[in-house]
């Protein structure tokens, strides 16, 4: 009413700026109320109020006025509505008429008791906006503010009632007694409100969606580790996902939409943000407190729109934009401590030195022993520490407690305000994270080599109102890391320190010397070594020592992406009801350089050593002046330009909406044209150089009856530069429908007492991938015209040309890879709280960019042809359940689930015609290993002699007793290529699942989570655990230890088990190059249970956040990795066969998160 | 369908792209196969293309002919590989047809990949026509060395292989599967595609190379008329000439692969061919080597003159060796393998030097006596006693060291056997020492001789070391500092002998055949065949018969080109490799320092080779590939 007054008054003021006639004449046929009224408006220069809603949808009218009054012009207009007029002064007013009186009596309104309260959600967050309204009083309400409170006077007795969208309304009767109310509104499972980000950003009502579609609550991927990417395993029905390393800044999970759909080049999801196709790294550094919605799109009719691109499943991330209202601060600070999930037990160094002996007499009896008596008896007084022992001289070393800490801290910092009004809204943040690794550094040496990953984050997304119906959106931002670590062999960043400790020898020279006489004043740290008969001096000695390798130096990269996007949204309704455009840019910049620097360690070792005195002297190992191995105190940098990388891309969309609802039918539709560009400055060639295009026109059209019956049909028509001008565009239509069951009339009460909702959806349809191979284009051949095949002659070698080499042959033909993909889903809500969505699909993954096997050698190709020739068939489940409940205001509970199963199988592959059937790979799941069958291990030597010969290479050793007994699968009397065959489940899990309960009492949260995978297998890498032979690592030259679980069980002369944990020992690769192979020996089940994380939460209670001056303050410890439940116990499973990597994370965590 | 894509390309036209041209990002340029051929220079860089190849099998750890005999065998314990151990192990028996080792058929375990090298020359055939400004007698010469090349690579194949499929045009890539399953071909018919394609190559080639700074190494009519010589004599050898293993090998439409019947003309061609190389290679002024000191030596006595003239026929500089008739650009990459530690320094600096190619006692024993006839038949020689201990003495003293204990057999050898063996006690004229009264010589007695074995790394297994194949000039002391030499390919000497060896094939006995040898015994400074095994062997007529003279012939040829890669691929094709590798391969017993106990041979290495190892196995997986391919015999 205030705000009519003021109103009033303004158009008073206005009116009396000018002199109009009163008098009316307009003349015009089927012409809407609302521009009459604005007639005449026009022609008296009276204000004309009205309630939008009341003639924003009426019917159109015939007007024929001549000079007639303003009275007289609005009954005749009016006649024919429901509406009434009052003229005050030079406004007029128009009112529903069933309003019968305007003016409510004061003392109606005069409330008898003034109720005040908070809303809350089932997280404890304030809730901004609910509605508060008295029932059977629609005049007499209010909603709640910025900090979720509301006031309103009522009469005693009243009911009020409060409700939002997608809560569950409840209801409470007000009296003196009660009217402060502390409410907690519950998510409404059965709510059909629910809303789901789908393809290019649009909000659809889960009742209307067709595709398969999983959103989460990106508040559930809030874990306390810097890496997003290991939140989502279990988490979404539909992600098959595992976590290979734990080393920081090098930890992403791999993850896959309904698992390894394809054999070919690419595998992996589609990554979104805010609409634009970004990598893994800018997914895993994303911040969770940023991320407005996370959703994955799964099937053919919810990717078809990215159609080229979209066959492996997209991965859907918007950021959060601001809201009108005041501004809200919100900080949240963690400080975890990290530490090994599972470390490797090996055996003590006294067992070493005896099974090292024992391994070298059980293949030579004659062999002298690697350790005599003496040197074992002085290294067990050095463990003892017994007097007149030395550990020097008699090392032995613990290298993984001399590598490593036992455990480490990681700090995160995030800080984000949002707020806004009509006209511009914002949501500016900034993060910062970082992360230590568990390496030690020596107080000797200030270079810094301990893994050291910082993340800085800056985003900002503003949105300004043009006009009332156009909208611009700015989002920018800023991702910058940092990283530093140790020297690593090959270049990459991950840490090869576990490999190189495991593959030391922990009594053979201690990690570095203490000065003796001779070396009083040297500078640099006497690191140990060793050279000897038999021994590995030589130009690598530099990767020998691990502490060694550790300190010398450490390696940085930085790298930033800087991203500037520009959207616009313009409403069309002026041309007509439900249009809408909208357009986007999207621009950014990569930028990375690498850098390391080291010094080269000086190796010493026992020149001479007196037992008497307990002195010794050290010999210099590497004084070589010239090599790679010279000594050198000082620092060196090495730079490799060519590994710098740069990358500019841009991305440009439009698209066409329309939207509308006509009585019972909806209809929508839209077009959206994209095209995108990445440019790279890392380019060897002139074809890598060329940019990488893609240009998509997508259209899509829906339609819906009653929100009963949902149509869909998609497209995408997509454009790649890698194929010839034929194939160069695919096309990829699907169509899919939806029946919600329990909208129909005949679904009656007692049906909805079980099933509160029921909905069947189904799609088919066709999405493709461009990124199939390598190779840059197919069309045209590419050839080195320079190098690759050199000849030089003359009498002194003077005249070389480089020769021509040819890469790749032209391949006009090749196409797309195309996914077929049906998906049927049920969804459900059952015993009210439960939600459920069980999906099952079947995709035909075709025209898989496949090597041709059957060329023979003699074709003599320089180059492997590749056609599109294989296909597979995707098999799986997603069952995603969630429920809520709360029992009252202060206790609620919640829980949900997620199982994901999905099988791939090669349904066809180019491969020879093997005379044995096994050997095909036809009908075997993607990923599953090749390799012999072990039956067991030989009793005797004079069994392994006459059994089928099991020789595998040239120059191989016979077998012996204790060494594995392959299977001879054809039967032909000899173990070779043609016995090995398909064994165990494939390497990426074939089931992942997880589930959570939380519940909240009061100012009390507690959740957990638990995390597992099945159908999983790993092969432990016996080239690399085998205890005392050299890894095939080049970098790694010492003698491998030795793992407890083979020092107590092993096939030995006294312990001849024919079921060992590990055959017959040997000291060289080809002594053991029999127990080498791959072989079900070393296959090991990958599946795992975890407790992934646990969290207690306790908000403040206001009394005490109101003194602090902050609206809500929430203070929470939690843990991630917490327990593992594994059948395999020498490593955490999940790093698969990689057992000696940077291990997975325990993390225990505490941290505040506060809103201001 | 199409209506609706016209709609949409509309559409997207309309949205201001020229879409065909946004994605069509491949500009005008990018280089093509056409490129390499537009031009002379362009051209010339893809005539190197098809000897990329050629000059790849430099490598003598790689070359069957060099790895394959025993004649240098090399440790299999060793816990660093600084060189490819695949052909050393292959004398132990390892070949497999699940993984060959040396297979050159695919290109893989240390063999080159000859298909794609015969591809890139029928390529450079089909396209020879193009280059615009290429001349007529260049356009001549480069077909003549691409047929050389394409005819080369086919005969390495075919003494690995036997009968192959013969590549003449290239399949295009899009041929259907039929197509490219090709078969093998008889191995007479094989023989005889290389032989014309040598004769077409011979006829477009120059005799000799002029632009030697430039192009020394580039192919001539001589180097193919000798080829042509040596594939012939391949062809008539027992291993390819009605070989009775081979007589029921046939394709799977039941074609025989091999001749079944000994056809005695093709030794007819092959000698009209050796002696018509041999024309050619006098009319191109090639000549047997002889040894000049240079001035900065001074005045050798004979005897060293005689060892350095056999060194140097092999390690003389190729511009300077008047017998080379073929060797490759790249220069021989392991001498440091085939040199003892004769220094102090050298043997504190362990790492500069491997020293691992250990020559067995067979090998040492192949070498005649000074009288110019085996060991074991020379009438002045106890062969009985051979290892019995002998001082070293003023007669033999550029030979053996004066003083220094060492056994009878190192004593009264001819000189091919100094130039050959480095031997405990024996002299190492050079290594930075060129006067005769301070010479080195070699002690390799236990661990603490300079030689001896030092960590298992550097050791030499059986105590003599290949001397051949070092350059006199090289120096192994603080460090190795090589003089580099190109081994060869072929030299007139072998020539010779192969002349001798067809010759006897074919006509017996003759005088003519004789004489050849008797050219490469007397640079040798030995006697003349008959003389000398009428004077001195208990088998004086040995030289009046055939099946003598072979014998002559065969132990000739070993002993001159002993180290040369040669052995390997001349025993098999005698047929004489199971016999030769059927004894274990000796050597001394390296770890002691009393000459007592050192010499006492000891195995070294028991070779393992049957009567399938005459030839290579073709891959398993290439006959699942290509299903008319038949497997070689025995595998």
């Amino acid at each position: 009413m205030k705000i009519t007054t003021f109103i009033l008054f303004l158009a008073i003021m206005q009116a009396s700026a000018a002199v109009f006639s009163q008098k009316i004449t307009y003349k015009e046929n089927d012409v809407s109320l609302k521009k009459v009224l604005i007639e005449i408006n026009k022609q008296t220069g009276y204000n004309v109020f009205w309630p939008p809603k009341s003639i924003e949808n009426t019917h159109k009218l015939n007007v024929d006025l001549e000079n007639n009054s303003i009275e007289e012009a609005l009954n005749i207009c009016l006649k024919d509505f429901k509406l009434t007029y009052t003229i005050e002064g030079k406004s007029i007013i128009i009112k529903d008429a069933s309003t019968t009186n305007t003016n409510i009596p004061l003392a109606s309104i005069i409330a008898d008791i003034t109720v005040t309260g908070t809303v809350r959600d089932s997280k404890g967050a304030t809730m901004q906006g609910v509605n508060i309204q008295v029932v059977g009083n629609p005049k007499v309400g209010t909603v709640t503010n910025n900090n979720g409170k509301f006031i309103l006077d009522v009469k005693d007795g009243a009911v009020i009632s409060v409700s939002f969208v997608g809560f569950i309304t409840q209801t409470f009767t007000v009296n003196q007694d009660n009217k402060v109310f502390n409410i907690v509104l519950l998510d409404d499972v059965k709510q059909t409100q629910e809303v789901l980000i789908t393809a290019y950003g649009r909000k659809q009502l889960k009742e209307a969606v067709v595709g398969s579609v999983t959103t989460i609550n990106p508040a559930e991927l809030k874990i306390p580790a810097s890496n997003l990417t290991n939140a989502l395993a279990g988490q979404l029905a539909g992600i098959i996902s595992t976590q290979p390393s734990g080393q920081p800044g090098q930890d992403n999970a791999q993850f896959f939409i309904r698992g390894v759909t394809t054999f070919g080049y690419n595998n992996t999801p589609l990554i979104l943000i805010d609409n634009v196709e970004l990598s893994t790294d800018d997914l895993a550094r994303l911040q969770v407190d940023d991320i407005a919605s996370f959703s994955i799109l799964k099937d053919a009719s919810a990717t078809a729109l990215y159609g080229a691109r979209g066959a492996n499943g997209v991965i859907l991330v918007t950021t959060k934009e601001g809201k009108i209202g005041k501004t809200t601060v919100n900080f949240r600070y963690e400080n975890s401590i990290s530490q090994s999930g599972q470390t490797l037990q090996l055996a003590d160094p006294i067992t070493y030195m005896k099974l090292y002996n024992e391994a070298t007499t059980t293949r030579d009896p004659l062999a002298q022993l690697p350790f005599s008596q003496n040197k074992i008896d002085n290294t067990e007084a050095t463990l003892a520490n017994a007097p007149g022992s030395n550990p020097y001289v008699y090392p032995a070393v613990d290298w993984l407690n001399m590598l490593f800490k036992k455990s480490t801290l990681t700090q995160r910092v995030n800080l984000n305000v949002s707020g806004g009004n009509e006209l511009a809204k914002y949501y500016v943040a900034g993060s910062y994270s970082l992360d230590n690794g568990l390496l030690k550094e020596n107080i000797q040496n200030n270079v810094d080599n301990n893994v050291n990953f910082t993340n800085y984050q800056i985003r900002s997304n503003v949105n300004v109102n043009l006009t009332k119906t156009t909208e611009l959106v700015v989002r920018m931002e800023g991702m910058f890391n940092e990283y530093n670590g140790p020297i690593t062999s090959d270049g990459a960043f991950q840490t090869d320190l576990y490999n190189i400790a495991m593959h030391t020898s922990p009594v053979l020279f201690p990690a570095y010397f203490p000065a003796d006489s001779a070396n009083a004043h040297t500078q640099h740290i006497l690191f140990g070594n060793y050279s000897g008969p038999g021994g590995s001096a030589s130009n690598d000695i530099q990767d020998n020592n691990p502490y060694a390798a550790l300190l010398r130096g450490h390696e940085n990269y930085s790298e930033s992406r800087i991203s500037a996007q520009l959207e616009l949204n313009q409403n069309l309704k002026f041309i007509t009801e439900g249009l809408t455009f909208r357009t986007l840019f999207h621009i950014n910049r990569y930028s990375y350089w690498q850098s390391s620097a080291s010094y080269s360690p000086y190796y010493y070792s026992v020149g001479s050593y007196d037992k008497t005195s307990n002195q010794y002297t050290l010999d210099w190992l590497n004084p070589q002046t010239s090599g790679n191995n010279v000594a050198r105190e000082y620092l060196l940098l090495s730079r490799d330009p060519s590994t710098d990388n740069l990358s500019s891309f841009y991305f440009l969309q439009s698209m066409l909406n329309y939207d509308r609802k006509f009585g019972n039918h909806t209809v929508s539709a839209s077009l959206i044209s994209t095209e995108q560009q990445t440019v790279y400055s890392q380019v060897y060639d002139i074809e890598s150089s060329l940019p990488y295009r893609n240009l998509t026109v997508a259209g899509r059209a829906t339609y819906s009856y009653k929100s009963r019956y949902f149509l869909e049909f998609n497209f995408g028509y997509n454009g790649t530069e890698r194929f010839s001008p034929e194939h160069r565009f695919g096309f990829f239509p699907t169509i899919g429908g939806a029946w919600v069951l329990s909208n129909e009339k005949w679904w009656d009460n007692d049906l909805s007492n079980i099933f509160q909702r029921l909905k069947i959806r189904a799609s088919y349809g066709l999405v493709g991938n461009d990124n199939i191979g390598s190779q840059r284009f197919y069309y045209t051949s590419n050839v080195n015209l320079d190098g690759g095949n050199p000849a030089t002659f003359g009498t002194n070698n003077s005249y070389t040309r480089n020769g021509v080499t040819i890469n790749n042959y032209a391949n006009p033909n090749i196409t797309w890879e195309t996914s077929r993909q049906l998906n049927l889903a049920l969804e459900f809500s059952v015993l009210k709280d439960l939600n459920v969505t069980a999906e099952v699909y079947r995709f035909y993954r075709y025209n898989i960019l496949q090597t041709l096997n059957s060329i023979p050698v003699t074709m003599g190709l320089e180059a492997p042809i590749s056609t599109n020739y294989g296909s597979a068939i995707t098999k799986g489940i997603d069952i995603q359940m969630d429920y809520k409940h709360a029992f009252n205001k202060d206790f609620w509970l919640q829980a949900r689930g997620s199982f994901t199963y999905a099988e791939s199988v090669y349904a066809s592959f180019e491969e020879p015609q093997y005379n044995e059937a096994y050997r095909s790979e036809i009908g075997q799941p993607i990923g599953r290993q090749y390799g012999y069958i072990a039956e067991r291990l030989f009793v005797d030597d004079v069994e392994a002699r006459n059994s089928p010969s099991q020789i595998f290479s040239a120059g191989g050793i016979a077998p012996m007793g204790g060494d594995i007994k392959y299977r001879d699968l054809n039967g032909d009397g000899k173990i070779d290529g043609a016995d090995e065959t398909f064994i165990g489940y494939p390497t990426v899990p074939e089931i992942v699942y997880g589930y959570g309960v939380s519940a909240g009492y009061k100012n009390f949260d507690l959740s957990a989570f638990f995390q597992g995978q099945a159908m999983v297998s790993f092969f432990i890498d016996p080239s690399r655990v085998s205890p005392f032979i050299q890894s095939p690592d080049p970098y790694v030259i010492g003698n491998t230890q030795l793992l407890q679980a083979f020092a107590d069980n092993h096939w030995s002369e006294d312990n001849q088990n024919l079921y060992a944990e590990y055959p017959r020992l040997g000291v060289t690769g080809a002594q053991i190059e029999n127990n080498r192979q791959q072989s079900t020996w070393w296959m090991r089940d990958g599946s795992f249970l975890r407790l992934k994380s646990l969290e207690i939460g306790y908000t403040l209670p206001k009394l005490i956040s109101e003194k602090l001056a902050v609206k809500k303050c929430r203070l929470y410890f939690n843990g991630l990795n917490l327990y593992t439940w594994a059948p395999f116990k020498l490593w955490d499973p999940e790093l698969g066969g990689n057992g000696f990597n940077y291990p997975i994370q325990k993390v225990f965590n505490i941290g505040i998160n506060a809103t201001l | 369908m199409k209506k609706y894509k016209s709609l949409l390309l509309a559409l997207l036209l309309f949205s201001g792209l020229s879409c065909k041209k946004y994605l069509d990002v491949v500009p005008d340029g990018t280089g093509t196969l056409d490129y390499a051929f537009r031009n002379r220079n362009e051209a010339e860089n893809y005539l190197f293309t098809c000897y990329a190849t050629l000059q790849q099998l430099y490598d003598p750890t790689t070359n069957a002919g060099f790895t394959g005999s025993a004649e240098i065998i090399y440790p299999n314990n060793l816990t660093q590989h600084p060189i490819s151990e695949i052909g050393f192990d292959l004398v132990r028996g390892s070949q497999n047809s699940a993984n060959p080792g040396l297979d050159y058929w695919d290109g893989i375990n240390g063999g080159e990949d000859m298909w794609r090298s015969i591809r890139r020359c029928n390529t450079m055939l089909a396209n020879i026509n193009e280059p615009v400004d290429l001349t007529a007698a260049e356009k001549q010469r480069w077909i003549g060395e691409t047929k050389f090349l394409k005819a080369y690579y086919h005969y390495y194949l075919l003494r690995l292989y036997g009968p192959i499929p013969i590549v003449d045009t290239n399949l295009d890539i899009t041929a259907s599967t039929a197509q490219v399953r090709v078969s093998r071909v008889p191995v007479d018919s094989v023989f005889n595609y290389i032989s014309n394609l040598l004769d077409q190559a011979a006829a477009d080639l120059p005799p000799t190379i002029t632009n030697q700074a430039q192009e020394l190494g580039r192919i001539t009519s001589v180097i193919a008329l000798s080829v042509k010589a040596e594939v012939l004599a391949t062809q008539a050898s027992p291993l390819f000439n009605g070989n009775p293993d081979y007589a029921g090998v046939k394709n799977k439409n039941g074609q025989l692969l091999f001749s079944s019947t000994y056809d005695p003309t093709k030794w007819q061609k092959a000698a009209a061919a050796a002696k018509a190389a041999i024309d050619a290679c006098a009319a191109a002024g090639l000549k047997l080597y002889t040894f000049n000191a240079p001035g900065t030596i001074g005045t050798l006595p004979d005897s060293l003159v005689k060892v350095l003239t056999i060194q140097n026929a092999v390690t003389e500089k190729w511009d300077q060796n008047a017998e080379l008739i073929w060797a490759l650009n790249p220069v021989f990459p392991v001498q440091g393998y085939a040199t003892p530690r004769l220094t102090q320094l050298s043997a504190v600096n362990i790492f500069s030097n491997p020293s691992t190619f250990a020559v067995p006692i067979n090998t040492a024993e192949l070498f005649y006596t000074d009288k110019g006839v085996p060991l074991n038949e020379d009438n002045t020689f106890d062969y009985a006693n051979r290892y019995g201990l002998r001082v070293g003495d003023a007669a033999s003293q550029f030979y053996v060291a004066k003083g220094y204990t060492t056994i009878n057999e190192h004593f009264n050898r001819e000189p091919r056997f100094y130039a050959n063996i480095a031997f405990d006690g024996g002299i190492w004229f050079g290594n930075g020492k060129t006067t005769i009264s301070d010479m080195y010589h070699v002690e390799a007695r236990g661990n603490s001789a300079l030689a001896g074995p030092h960590d298992l790394n550097t050791l030499n297994i059986t105590g003599y070391w290949p001397k051949k194949l070092v350059n006199y000039l090289s120096v192994y002391d603080d460090g190795f500092v090589p003089i580099d030499f190109h081994l060869p390919v072929m030299r007139l000497a072998g020539l010779y002998l192969l002349y001798a060896e067809a010759s006897n094939e074919a006509n017996g006995p003759t005088a003519d055949a004789i004489s050849y040898i008797d050219m490469v015994r007397a640079r040798a400074g030995l006697g003349g065949v008959i003389s000398s095994w009428a004077t001195y062997s208990n088998n004086p007529s040995k030289p009046s018969t055939k099946e003598g003279l072979r014998a002559i012939i065969h132990q000739e040829r070993r002993i001159e080109l002993c180290f040369e890669a040669q052995s390997g691929w001349d025993l098999r094709r005698w047929k004489e490799m199971q016999t030769v590798l059927s004894s274990p391969q000796q050597g001394w017993h390296i770890y002691e320092t009393d000459p007592g106990n050192y010499y006492q041979p000891t195995n070294a290495l028991i070779p393992v080779f049957g009567i399938k190892n005459y030839l290579w196995p073709i891959q398993d997986n290439n006959l699942i590939i290509d299903p008319n391919l038949v497997q070689n015999a025995y595998w």
